[in-house]
């Protein structure tokens, strides 16, 4: 498909990345020569230098022709107006990111009018994802599906926990009867494995699990790691993404003390968030954090601008023993540093935007097949989780799972039939209308119907 | 260094040539000639370059990678198109052979060879398929026919395509090499069958076609085009020489409908003004020499063949006036638009060059004027104009130390200089001793390693090749 994107920023540049790797046409427009030396230097992309809010240089880089037009350069009137132009000139699908909380708060008439067909809020997104964890501690990172009923959590392996050493197989008296399953290992060396009975966790593999999610708490009870949810939250720094999480755990009834060193930010923060308790200071003291109690909090959050910062005073957090420690990151380089350190819980807004904008891209590629809900890149980018809503047109609706040929690294994790999650066995069948969550290590599937291991005339020699 | 990933580069380019060799052999074939020279090359290079292209690598291609892969690739694809040459027992060591290949592969046409019409067929067929080869980058090639070597194979790209900026045409690479390739090959059908039109026999039109595409200029008669005595042929030949010096991607730009923005292009402009104001110097200045249009004729072919150095000759020019002699050798520096199969400077980077001049001339009238230099109507960045500046500047101080090297051999000064710029500029014939009717033979063995390696510097635009010869760039850290 032919992409446009506006802005050679982070975002910009990891999209670019990621859609040109999938084959993508991509074009990049910026102003800056210096961002668009990098992106023509590493990237198999077109650059175009101006204003994605010009016709002439949209127009030349091919407006008319594009599927998607993407907007993410650092002004939100400017990709706005971008996609209003854009859309004027042809282009098929228009995504805006747009982060200020004026415009957030009434969105619908604005994309209405200026032919926006998607909204993103990197920072809105991110405060979701910190949310979502907050719930389940025990999770080093945690996706849903079917509209929250089907939980996928990542966590890592301890020493002293019972399934080291042993084969799944030998294990699975203990837990056969709980609605989850073991979806995909990560190993200490960036392995990833799609784990079958032979499967041999060792101390410090990254395991993702799948199921209802309250299979997923009965299992770590069993692994006597359960952690009740987060009841107070300490966040460092008063950005836009703590507005919004703030917003988010007031509601769920949870403790917010915010700690942010800029004297205006914290009383506009204070005036938004009644709730929350304020505090104005630098959050990388350690004296202010002790004085501050910061070890009576079940959960640490820091989401100051600075990368660094918020991986070493994290680091200081889970040295004081807070259970849940969060850090905000949008340096990839970093994740694996702080991850042997035992910091888990990391989270990249740039990672996160790139993803649900991937996520429109591969559901738009594939306008007739299975219909895709949701897509995840988990174990570091190096397997996928995927929605499939199962129509006419996917292929051995009816057949035994345990008679269908699977192209290798795809499994399938979970069934839902008439509403019903259903981990499936060998004897399982997939049919119209069910949902399909597949992980698959092959990041090559666009439909349901790419899954299977066929030859080309069982494919009815078509596509 | 990831040396493993630049010779597993140089390992997948020698399977490609292996493959393309496959052409020649049916020529051989077909005219019943031995097929053994590249019977016995074409298993060689299998061999070598399957075991080269299956050493396990990562895929970390960063720029000193990617020129050190292409300068390597160019000396091992030459070393390799050599050995035809020195199987068929026409040629007296391995360095005329080397020579002749670099010859080849840089599209030059310079040759050791008194005599081409006793060689077969087929070794002629091969020295003309090289520079159709060379012509559009064998490296470019390997990326368009092999499986891709990861999105940065751009770098590989960069350092192989001509001109001081590479413009991609759509945003694939490989989707753009593909589309360059069709173009290439498009319009050497068309010559063949136009050559064929205007009465070259099949045989002659396919190899001159091969030696014009490229912008080469081996020809497969002892007196070049001239021996047909058919002013049709010349004319026919006139036409694609400057077709093939014209930047592709303005092809792309009238195939995509945008005619208008192709024939605004300031280059294009620049090119044609050089071209059609040396030919009415050189049509005044030979006037007397011949009968009417003939010299107009001559004129527009030699002038043609030198700007887009093809190096072609219609008729002895070394017997020119003094006047037309140097006009032409000037040409041989300037030589043709970026991004097309010939070489030398490149027309961009003298405009760029002039632009800079004049900035700089105003500048000292008016000390704080603010002036950009502008190509196409887009700002040419200070970086760009830098490195135009040290390319011609690197590409004078080469030619000149070449010089001195080359003088060893004690030959004439217009000959030795004519030689070293037809051979950096990738022309292929100079004046006096390397004049159209002469050869390269008289040069010593270091002397014509000297030129092959000027002919490389030439074609790769001669950072890639210095890159190579740095010692910092071997260094492990």
């Amino acid at each position: 498909m032919n992409v446009i994107i506006v802005g050679a920023g982070k975002v910009g540049f990891t999209l670019s990345e990621h859609l040109s790797q999938e084959d993508h046409n991509v074009t990049i427009i910026d102003t800056n020569d210096a961002a668009l030396r990098r992106a023509s230097e590493t990237l198999d992309v077109m650059c175009v230098k101006g204003s994605g809010a010009s016709p002439s240089t949209l127009e030349e880089a091919g407006v008319a022709g594009a599927d998607v037009f993407i907007a993410v350069s650092g002004l939100d009137e400017l990709n706005m107006i971008c996609c209003l132009t854009a859309k004027r000139l042809g282009a098929k699908y228009t995504i805006a990111r747009v982060r200020s909380v004026e415009y957030a708060a009434d969105l619908e008439p604005l994309k209405r009018g200026l032919g926006i067909d998607l909204v993103i809020n990197p920072e809105n997104a991110t405060a979701l994802e910190i949310a979502q964890l907050l719930r389940f501690p025990t999770a080093a990172n945690l996706e849903t599906f079917y509209r929250g009923a089907v939980e996928l959590i990542g966590f890592r392996v301890r020493p002293e926990d019972f399934l080291v050493g042993q084969p799944l197989s030998a294990q699975r008296r203990r837990f056969q009867e709980l609605p989850m399953l073991f979806c995909a290992a990560e190993r200490e060396n960036g392995e990833v494995v799609i784990p079958d009975g032979a499967f041999v966790p060792r101390a410090g593999d990254r395991l993702y699990l799948i199921g209802r999610s309250d299979g997923l708490s009965a299992f770590f009870r069993l692994l006597g790691r359960h952690t009740p949810k987060s009841r107070s939250v300490m966040v460092i720094g008063g950005s836009r993404i703590t507005y919004y999480l703030a917003g988010m755990l007031e509601k769920q009834g949870i403790r917010v003390k915010i700690i942010e060193q800029d004297m205006g930010r914290c009383r506009h923060l204070s005036e938004v968030l009644p709730k929350a308790s304020v505090i104005c200071g630098d959050g990388t003291d350690h004296e202010l954090l002790e004085e501050e109690n910061v070890t009576a909090y079940d959960a640490f959050v820091a989401l100051t601008d600075r990368d660094e910062d918020n991986l070493i005073i994290s680091l200081y957090a889970m040295q004081q023993g807070i259970p849940k420690v969060i850090a905000k990151s949008n340096r990839q380089n970093y994740t694996p540093i702080a991850r042997a350190a035992g910091l888990d819980s990391v989270l990249s807004p740039k990672l996160i935007t790139a993803g649900q904008i991937l996520q429109v891209v591969r559901g738009m590629q594939n306008s007739k097949g299975s219909v895709m809900n949701a897509l995840y890149k988990i174990a570091d980018g190096n397997a996928e989780a995927m929605e499939f809503l199962v129509n006419g047109t996917t292929r051995h609706q009816g057949v035994p799972l345990r008679d269908l040929q699977l192209k290798r690294g795809i499994l399938i994790a979970v069934l839902i039939h008439q509403g019903r999650v259903i981990i499936p066995d060998g004897s399982s069948v997939i049919t119209a209308g069910d949902t399909v969550i597949l992980v698959s290590r092959n990041s090559r599937i666009l439909d349901l119907n790419d899954i299977y291991e066929e030859s080309w005339i069982e494919r009815g020699g078509a596509r | 260094m990831n040396f493993k990933l630049v010779l597993r580069i140089a390992g997948r380019t020698l399977l490609v040539e292996a493959i393309a060799m496959v052409l020649p052999l049916a020529v051989c074939f077909l005219y019943r000639e031995d097929p053994a020279p590249f019977l016995y090359t074409i298993p060689l290079l299998l061999a070598v370059g399957g075991g080269l292209s299956l050493i396990r690598s990562n895929d970390h291609l960063f720029p000193r990678e990617g020129f050190c892969a292409v300068a390597l690739t160019w000396l091992l694809v030459a070393a390799a198109g050599a050995l035809p040459f020195y199987f068929c027992g026409y040629f007296n060591t391995y360095i005329d052979c080397f020579f002749e290949a670099v010859s080849g592969f840089t599209t030059t046409g310079a040759s050791i060879l008194t005599a081409v019409e006793p060689l077969p067929k087929g070794i002629l067929f091969w020295r003309s398929f090289m520079h159709w080869l060379g012509g559009m980058g064998v490296l470019v090639l390997a990326i368009a026919l092999l499986p891709a070597l990861g999105s940065r194979m751009l770098q590989l790209v960069k350092a192989e395509s001509p001109g001081p900026v590479v413009s991609k045409l759509v945003p694939k690479a490989r989707q753009s090499s593909k589309i360059l390739y069709s173009i290439y090959c498009g319009m050497t059908l068309v010559e063949i069958l136009v050559l064929r039109l205007v009465g070259m026999p099949w045989y002659d039109s396919v190899v001159n076609s091969f030696a014009i595409a490229g912008t080469g200029g081996f020809a497969v008669r002892n007196t070049s085009i001239g021996a047909y005595g058919s002013p049709a042929i010349e004319i026919a030949c006139t036409v694609f020489m400057l077709l093939f010096s014209i930047n592709f991607a303005l092809y792309f730009l009238v195939l995509s409908g945008k005619v208008r923005q192709a024939l605004r292009s300031d280059e294009l402009r620049f090119f044609l003004v050089v071209v059609v104001g040396s030919i009415v110097l050189i049509t005044v200045n030979i006037w007397p020499m011949y009968s009417g249009a003939d010299a107009l004729r001559h004129a527009a072919f030699q002038v043609s063949s030198i700007i887009s150095t093809t190096g072609f000759a219609s008729t002895n020019f070394d017997l020119w006036p003094e006047f037309s002699r140097f006009l032409l050798l000037l040409l041989m520096f300037i030589g043709a638009c970026a991004g097309s199969t010939g070489g030398a400077i490149k027309c961009s980077r003298l405009l760029l060059m002039f632009r800079s001049i004049r900035r700089e001339i105003r500048q000292i009238i008016h000390p704080r004027e603010v002036h950009v230099v502008k190509l196409d109507g887009h700002v040419v960045d200070e970086d760009t104009l830098h490195s135009v500046h040290i390319f011609i500047a690197a590409y004078i101080l080469i030619t000149f130390l070449a010089v001195l090297l080359v003088s060893l051999d004690n030959f004439s000064f217009g000959t030795n200089f004519s030689a070293v710029v037809s051979c950096i500029g990738n022309v292929g014939p100079g004046l006096e001793g390397v004049g159209p009717m002469s050869s390269y033979a008289a040069y010593s063995g270091f002397s014509k390693l000297v030129l092959s390696l000027c002919m490389i510097i030439g074609r790769l635009e001669v950072l890639p090749v210095m890159v190579l010869f740095s010692a910092s760039a071997w260094k492990r850290s």
